[in-house]
C-alpha cells in the first residue's frame, strides 16, 4: 500500500511507499501547466478559500488575522522572519541529514543481516508508534536548550520512514538480476553497490518526499517545546501565540508551509533527475 | 483414447531407451535416461544421481530424482517436457543457485559453485533481467567488472576453456552490433522492445566467454518472428563463440533448431527419459523449415514428450 507524501500516522508509516514501474518521460506532460484547464481550479480555489479567510477574519478578528495584516506583517519586517525561517530550516535538515544517515545504514544492515532485521524491527515499530510530541519535553530536559534536543526529535520523526522505505527498496531487486549476478560470483559489497542501492533509490525518493515536510514539523515541535528556545518559528509561533499577535502567528505559519513546499518541489526535482529512467517520476 | 491423444502405459524411463522409436531409414537417434553421451576428457556439465526435493517428510516435492546427464563441451544441448518436470531446477542447479540433495554436479570437474567464483557460468533468465537505470552497453560490460578475481581462478581450472586459450574474443561493442544492437547502445531497456532486451541479455551472458551457458527459456514471452529471429541470432553468436549451451524451452521446433540434442524429461519425480540427438547440418537458417528430417525429428521429439506427458498422467 503507497503512502501519500506527507501523511504522518503510524499505520501510514508503517507501510513503505511504493515506487511504481521502470518507463521513461514524455516530454510534452511537462508543457501541461500552461493550460488554463490546469491551473485555473487551483487558482479559483485557493480565490474561495480566500475569500472564506476574509470573511471569518470580519466576523471572528480575535481568532483570524484579516490576510492584508498578515501579509503587511510579513513585509514590514522580512528579516524577522526569514533569519527565523533559516534556524528552523537548518534544524529540519540537519536533523533529517542525521535520521537518514541512521535509517539508511541501518536499512542496509537489516536486508544484508536477517539476525539485525529481527533484533531492530520490532523496536524502530515501538520508536515509531510513540508521539514524539510526548518524547520532546523529556529530551530537551536531558540535553537542554540548544540544538541537540530539536537534532534528535527531527532525526526520529524522518527515522523510521526512511528504514521502511530503505529496507524494502534494498530487498526488491527481481529475483532473475540477482540469479544473473550470482552466477558470476557478484560479492556483497558489488551486489549492494550496484544492484540493491539504485533498485532502493525510488523507494528512498519515495520515503524523502514524506519526511522533507516530517523534519520541518521535527523541528517546530521541537522549538515549542523547548520553552527557553528563543530562535526559529517555532518559537515565534508560541511567543506571538502568548502576546496575542495573530498576524505573527499565520504569518510565521504561512512561511513554514512555503518552506515545506519548496522542499518538497526540491527533492521532485532531484528526484526527476536521479530518477529519469523510473515510472514515479513521470506526470 | 484420451483426450484425443493414445494414451501410452506408464514405464519406466529405462525402458523408454530400449523401445525408442526410430522412423525406417532415417537414422534419427534418441538415448537412454542418462542423456549421456561417452565423453573423453572432462564434460563440460556433469550431473551424476542428482536428486532435489522442495519440503520435508510425505509432504516433500521431488523436483528432481536420479538425474544423469554428460554434455560434452562446445554442445547445444535443449532440455524439454511438460511443466514441473524439473528443467528449471535442473538449470538453477547447474547455475549454482541450488544445491542437489543427493548426487553431484559438475561443470568442468568443478562444483557450480566453484565455476561461478570463475565467471565459468553464464546464465539467460526468461526475463532480460537488465538494469533499467543504465545503458545497453553499461548493462552488458556491467558483469565484466564483477569479481575481477575470477580470471585468475578460472586460469587455475584444468576443464576451462579460459580467455586466453579462445580465438579471438570480440568486444562487446562488436557482439552488439552483431546481435543487431549497434544503434541500440547508448539507449536505456525501456525504450528498447521486448526481443531487443532479450538480445542484450544474451549478449550481456556470451560477452562473459562462459565455458557453459545456462539459457531459462528466453523467448517465450515473444512472438513467434520475434523468436526466429532471435533464434538466428543465437545461433549466429554460438557458431562464432561454441559455448556449451544448456537451454530450456517449451517448443519443440526451437529445441531441434538450435540443438545438437534434445534431453526429454517426465515428472513426478522430475527425470530424464531420454535424450534424441539431432543430426542436422550447421549452420541452421530458414531452410532448416522446409527440410523432410527436420520435420522427422520435430515428430520424433513430439512423440517422446507426449509419452513424457503421458508417463505422468497414467
Amino acid at each position: 500500500m503507497p503512502v501519500a507524501a506527507g501523511r504522518t500516522s503510524a499505520a501510514s508509516q508503517a507501510q513503505p511507499a511504493e515506487p511504481s514501474r521502470f518507463s521513461l518521460s514524455h516530454p510534452q506532460s511537462r508543457l501541461a501547466w500552461v493550460r488554463p484547464a490546469v491551473w485555473l481550479p487551483l487558482v479559483v480555489m485557493l480565490a474561495v478559500l480566500a475569500a472564506l479567510w476574509q470573511w471569518g477574519a470580519r466576523r471572528l478578528p480575535y481568532l483570524l488575522p484579516s490576510l492584508p495584516d498578515v501579509g503587511r506583517s510579513l513585509t514590514e519586517n522580512p528579516g524577522y522572519y526569514v533569519h527565523n525561517a533559516l534556524v528552523t530550516l537548518g534544524e529540519a535538515t540537519a536533523g533529517l541529514g542525521l535520521g537518514f544517515a541512521a535509517a539508511f545504514a541501518l536499512a542496509v544492515l537489516t536486508s544484508e543481516l536477517p539476525i539485525v532485521r529481527r533484533a531492530v524491527m520490532p523496536i524502530a515499530v515501538v520508536l515509531n508508534v510513540t508521539p514524539i510530541v510526548a518524547i520532546a519535553p523529556a529530551l530537551v530536559v536531558a540535553f537542554g536548550f540548544g540544538p541537540a534536543p530539536k537534532l534528535i526529535i527531527t532525526g526520529l520523526i524522518c527515522f523510521f520512514p526512511i528504514l521502511i522505505n530503505t529496507a524494502t527498496g534494498l530487498r526488491s531487486v527481481p529475483q532473475e538480476v540477482l540469479h544473473v549476478y550470482r552466477t558470476i560470483d557478484a560479492g556483497r559489497i558489488e551486489m549492494l553497490w550496484h544492484l540493491r542501492i539504485p533498485h532502493a533509490l525510488p523507494f528512498v525518493f519515495a520515503a524523502l518526499r514524506i519526511v522533507f515536510p516530517l523534519s520541518i514539523i521535527g523541528a517546530v515541535v521541537a522549538e515549542m517545546s523547548a520553552s527557553g528556545s528563543t530562535r526559529g518559528l517555532g518559537t515565534a509561533i508560541s511567543v506571538a501565540s502568548s502576546m496575542n499577535q495573530l498576524p505573527v502567528v499565520y504569518a510565521s505559519i504561512f512561511v513554514l508551509a512555503f518552506m515545506g513546499v519548496t522542499l518538497l518541489l526540491a527533492v521532485t526535482l532531484v528526484e526527476r533527475r536521479a530518477l529519469h529512467w523510473h515510472d514515479s517520476t513521470q506526470d | 483414447m484420451v483426450g484425443g491423444l493414445v494414451r501410452f502405459p506408464a514405464w519406466r524411463s529405462t525402458e523408454l531407451a530400449t523401445h525408442a522409436l526410430r522412423p525406417p531409414g532415417s537414422g534419427l537417434r534418441a538415448r537412454g535416461m542418462e542423456g549421456a553421451c561417452k565423453v573423453s576428457g572432462t564434460p563440460a556439465l556433469e550431473l551424476q544421481s542428482v536428486r532435489r526435493a522442495y519440503g520435508f517428510g510425505h509432504s516433500a516435492t521431488v523436483a528432481l530424482d536420479d538425474v544423469r546427464l554428460t554434455v560434452r563441451p562446445g554442445r547445444f544441448v535443449s532440455l524439454i517436457g511438460p511443466s514441473g518436470c524439473g528443467k528449471s531446477t535442473l538449470l538453477r542447479l547447474v547455475a549454482g543457485l541450488e544445491r542437489p540433495d543427493r548426487g553431484e554436479v559438475r561443470v568442468h570437474g568443478v562444483t557450480p559453485a566453484e565455476a561461478c567464483a570463475a565467471k565459468m557460468i553464464g546464465l539467460v533468465p526468461q526475463s532480460p533481467a537488465l538494469l533499467p537505470w543504465m545503458s545497453v552497453l553499461r548493462n552488458v560490460t556491467l558483469p565484466q567488472r564483477i569479481n575481477p578475481g575470477a580470471a585468475r581462478r578460472r586460469a587455475r581450472i584444468p576443464g576451462s576453456t579460459g580467455r586466453e586459450s579462445a580465438p579471438e574474443i570480440p568486444s562487446m561493442r562488436e557482439l552488439l552490433v552483431k546481435a543487431g544492437l549497434g544503434e541500440a547502445m547508448h539507449k536505456l531497456p525501456a525504450q528498447l522492445s521486448g526481443g531487443m532486451r532479450q538480445r542484450v541479455a544474451i549478449v550481456r551472458a556470451f560477452g562473459l566467454r562462459p565455458d557453459v551457458l545456462v539459457m531459462d527459456e528466453p523467448f517465450s514471452a515473444l512472438d513467434e518472428f520475434t523468436r526466429e529471429s532471435l533464434q538466428d541470432q543465437l545461433l549466429d553468436l554460438w557458431d562464432e563463440l561454441r559455448t556449451t549451451v544448456l537451454f530450456v524451452t517449451h517448443s519443440v521446433s526451437e529445441a531441434v533448431r538450435l540443438s545438437d540434442a534434445v534431453v526429454v524429461m517426465a515428472r513426478n519425480p522430475g527425470r530424464i527419459v531420454e535424450t534424441v540427438e539431432l543430426d542436422l547440418p550447421r549452420p541452421r537458417g530458414e531452410r532448416l523449415f522446409g527440410e523432410r528430417r527436420f520435420h522427422e525429428y520435430e515428430a520424433l521429439v513430439r512423440d517422446r514428450l507426449r509419452r513424457a506427458w503421458h508417463s505422468d498422467a497414467a
